[in-house]
């Protein structure tokens, strides 16, 4: 659905500066397509790249298999925007807004406003549409962002930074809209640095550093292949852990390392190995009273910064 | 790419663009502004009442006896319709050029000074007062009759036709003296209590006559139509004034004021990046702004225009010659077409509103000012007569305002250009520099959005 291919932007003349430097990712149809980064990384402008805003200096792209170079209406077609800064006409109402928009899709006139109507009552901004943008909060400008964003029903739907700004309600309401919209069948290509959002929501994602793609691939697969080649680590939480407890579990075969904590104790293991049966057992026998054995997963997170070195470039 | 794609969103952007402006304070207040000098314009310069050019201050000049017989110099200072004028400083000279070297005296209540002059036969008088001096001279020769009279010519009727003659008369002594005033051989009026009195009179000759204590003298006056009647005053002359002196100034700004920030405000309040992801072709919404601007421009402009070739028909009682209105309102709207492309363009480069307002005071003042110093400045560095006077010729076609002020001197009628110097320039020059104006102007405008709108 969306095909990215060796693509480049500089900025400046001779002593140019890349922002993007050969980025390449594909998303399939349907998909909800994680897009993560550090700040400065290069997200927002493959963002403006993508909606046709920014041309790109080098490289392909394919928006439901029309290149954006050659056809780039064909593709504007295809698009709804949810920019990161929502930013509308202050002037203008709410609903002129939509029918403004609206306009440039080859959407008839009496149905443009039926459609206007619809989705500012479906975004709660029904009372507001007459109100011109000036009077709306930030939570209402990025309703009408998303109002504006799916009007001429796009199929592939560009999202930057969207939960940015708002509040835990508004982030649960858009979770679950996107996937509504993902059910539709919509392609969505997600943008954010919040990883708990991007986690919940795509099975896929893509990271950029540094203007260059470090990964893309499902996050199960990417964690999973964070954790080879590292340690295993155990956390025990426990009473009555006596020090010859401790022994037994040191004892166990895999296990390098074992340290006695506030709620119990870590124990860490050789790479590919799973004491933690051994582990619960020596406390058991030894006379110590388990509340729980957790292996600590990777996540995202760790995921994240160990591919982005860890801070903003 | 085809038209249908090099197009596409230019309707809508342009119908936004016009409305939006429609709605805005600053076109209102540019069409007060707009409409006052148009209007007002119209009204003033097509001879309405209060037209006319009198002056602040008139000396009337007397010479007289004292009883021993040395001369004394009578003067009375007023305005041109006789109210004296008091605490005027008056001054006496040998020359025209040594000023008050005779010495000096002020009116008194009445207007009048009286300055002994002895024995000399002429002295030069110049009446002060703020930054004016009115003056003339004294002579004193052997007089068949026992008074003297000056007289002077006014246009009252702002039509440029001196038809009224004020006169003053003083006896021998330089006192009032109590004339009667005949034209034609009718009598008319006595002259008032300080001397003074006002005659309306024909065009051509006329025979006035001054009587005093039995005593008469005559004279004949001409009422001349002015050369230049035929020009000021006229619609023509009125509309030529208002497109080059009042439009030629004001429509730049009116779309400066209008277009500074097409393309800034949309990048700089963030809307440029969803407008531009719509499927619209970068130069669709460059001539969008354009034609948007444009419009919103051109309309009241026109509007107010039409309204002052009414009011200049409506005070004058004729029309302006119909190929020259239709000349002057087509060139005002070229003229908005250069201004609102060149300010489009520094929109689109302008960072911030800041700049954009700075780049539109600019563009001003570099085709309304810097651009006549300027070639002022190359003209004296060109030292041949020959290549100076060919530089100068040819160098109004650098400026759009100066191509605007000759297309509407080329339709002007002959007239008046043969007053006012016309424009040496042929039509075909003209209307090619115009057209080459408009294609680079537009050009650029299309090539600076399309590599600099969002990046």
């Amino acid at each position: 659905m969306i095909e990215v291919q060796g693509l480049v932007k500089s900025y400046g003349g001779r002593r140019s500066v890349r922002a993007l430097d050969d980025v390449s990712f594909t998303v399939p149809r349907g998909d909800i397509f994680g897009f993560l980064g550090p700040n400065g990384a290069g997200k927002t402008t493959t963002i403006r790249i993508l909606s046709t805003v920014l041309d790109p200096t080098a490289g392909t792209i394919r928006i439901d298999g029309h290149d954006l170079g050659d056809d780039p209406l064909a593709v504007k077609e295809r698009l709804g925007l949810m920019p990161d800064e929502v930013a509308f006409y202050p002037t203008l109402t709410g609903e002129q807004h939509l029918r403004y928009y609206a306009s440039f899709h080859k959407i008839p006139r009496a149905e443009a406003r039926k459609r206007a109507k619809e989705s500012l009552e479906r975004f709660g901004l029904g009372d507001a549409g007459s109100k011109k943008l000036k009077a709306y909060s930030h939570g209402m400008k990025k309703r009408l962002a998303l109002a504006q964003c799916l009007l001429h029903e796009p199929e592939v739907i560009i999202m930057d930074e969207p939960a940015n700004g708002l509040d835990p309600q508004g982030m649960r309401y858009f979770r679950d809209l996107i996937r509504s919209l993902n059910h539709e069948g919509k392609t969505i290509f997600l943008s954010s640095h919040l990883l708990s959002e991007v986690e919940q929501l795509c099975k896929r994602v893509g990271i950029i550093d540094r203007g260059r793609i470090v990964a893309v691939d499902s996050i199960e697969n990417l964690t999973a292949r964070l954790a080879v080649g590292a340690p295993a680590i155990l956390h025990v939480i426990a009473t009555e852990l006596s020090d010859a407890i401790l022994e037994a579990v040191r004892a166990i075969s895999g296990v390098t390392a074992v340290e006695r904590t506030e709620a119990g104790a870590t124990v860490t293991a050789s790479p590919g190995t799973d004491v933690g049966p051994e582990v619960s057992k020596s406390i058991v026998l030894g006379g110590g009273k388990l509340r729980e054995i957790r292996t600590e997963q990777r996540n995202l997170e760790d995921l994240f910064l160990s591919l982005t070195k860890g801070g903003p470039a | 790419m085809n038209l249908l794609t090099f197009f596409r969103g230019l309707p809508q952007v342009a119908r936004q663009e016009f409305l939006a402006n429609l709605k805005s304070v600053r076109l209102l207040i540019m069409v007060a502004v707009l409409a006052l000098a148009v209007v007002g314009g119209a009204y003033g310069l097509s001879g309405g009442p209060g037209g006319g050019n009198l002056p602040p201050l008139v000396v009337w000049p007397h010479p007289a006896y004292e009883t021993n017989g040395s001369h004394v110099a009578s003067v009375f200072v007023s305005d041109p319709f006789g109210s004296p004028r008091a605490d005027v400083r008056v001054t006496f000279s040998s020359s025209f050029r040594a000023t008050g070297d005779l010495g000096e005296a002020r009116t008194n209540a009445s207007g009048f000074v009286r300055f002994p002059m002895g024995n000399r036969t002429d002295v030069f008088v110049a009446a002060q007062t703020g930054t004016v001096q009115v003056g003339s001279q004294i002579a004193w020769f052997p007089s068949l009759v026992n008074f003297t009279w000056t007289t002077d010519q006014f246009d009252f009727g702002g039509d440029s036709v001196r038809e009224t003659l004020a006169v003053h008369v003083v006896d021998r002594s330089g006192a009032p003296a109590a004339a009667r005033l005949s034209v034609n051989g009718t009598y008319v009026r006595d002259v008032d209590a300080r001397g003074y009195g006002r005659l309306g009179l024909p065009v051509g000759p006329s025979n006035i006559m001054i009587e005093v204590a039995g005593e008469a003298e005559t004279f004949t006056v001409f009422v001349f139509e002015d050369p230049f009647g035929s020009l000021f005053g006229t619609p023509d002359a009125t509309l030529f004034f208002l497109s080059a002196v009042f439009l030629y100034l004001i429509v730049p700004i009116f779309a400066i004021v209008v277009t500074f920030d097409a393309v800034s405000k949309e990048r700089v309040q963030g809307t440029l990046d969803l407008l531009l992801s719509r499927p619209v072709s970068r130069s669709g919404v460059l001539l969008g702004k354009f034609l948007g601007s444009f419009a919103a421009v051109a309309f009241p402009v026109t509007l107010v225009n039409l309204v002052g070739l009414g009011v200049i028909t409506a005070t004058s009682g004729e029309s302006p010659s119909g190929g020259f209105a239709t000349a002057f309102l087509g060139f005002t709207l070229l003229l908005i077409a250069f201004y609102v492309l060149l300010q489009i363009i520094f929109s689109t480069l302008a960072k911030t509103s800041g700049t954009a307002v700075l780049f539109g005071v600019l563009l001003w003042l570099l085709f309304n000012l810097l651009y006549n110093v300027l070639t002022l400045a190359i003209g004296a560095l060109l030292g041949d007569p020959a290549a100076r006077f060919q530089f100068q010729l040819y160098a109004g076609l650098g400026n759009p305002s100066a191509i605007y002020q000759q297309l509407v001197l080329l339709y002007a009628p002959l007239n008046l250009t043969g007053f006012l110097g016309g424009t040496a320039i042929g039509g075909d020059v003209l209307g090619a520099a115009a057209a080459v104006w408009l294609v680079v102007l537009l050009v650029l405008a299309l090539w600076v959005f399309e590599r600099k709108a969002a990046a």
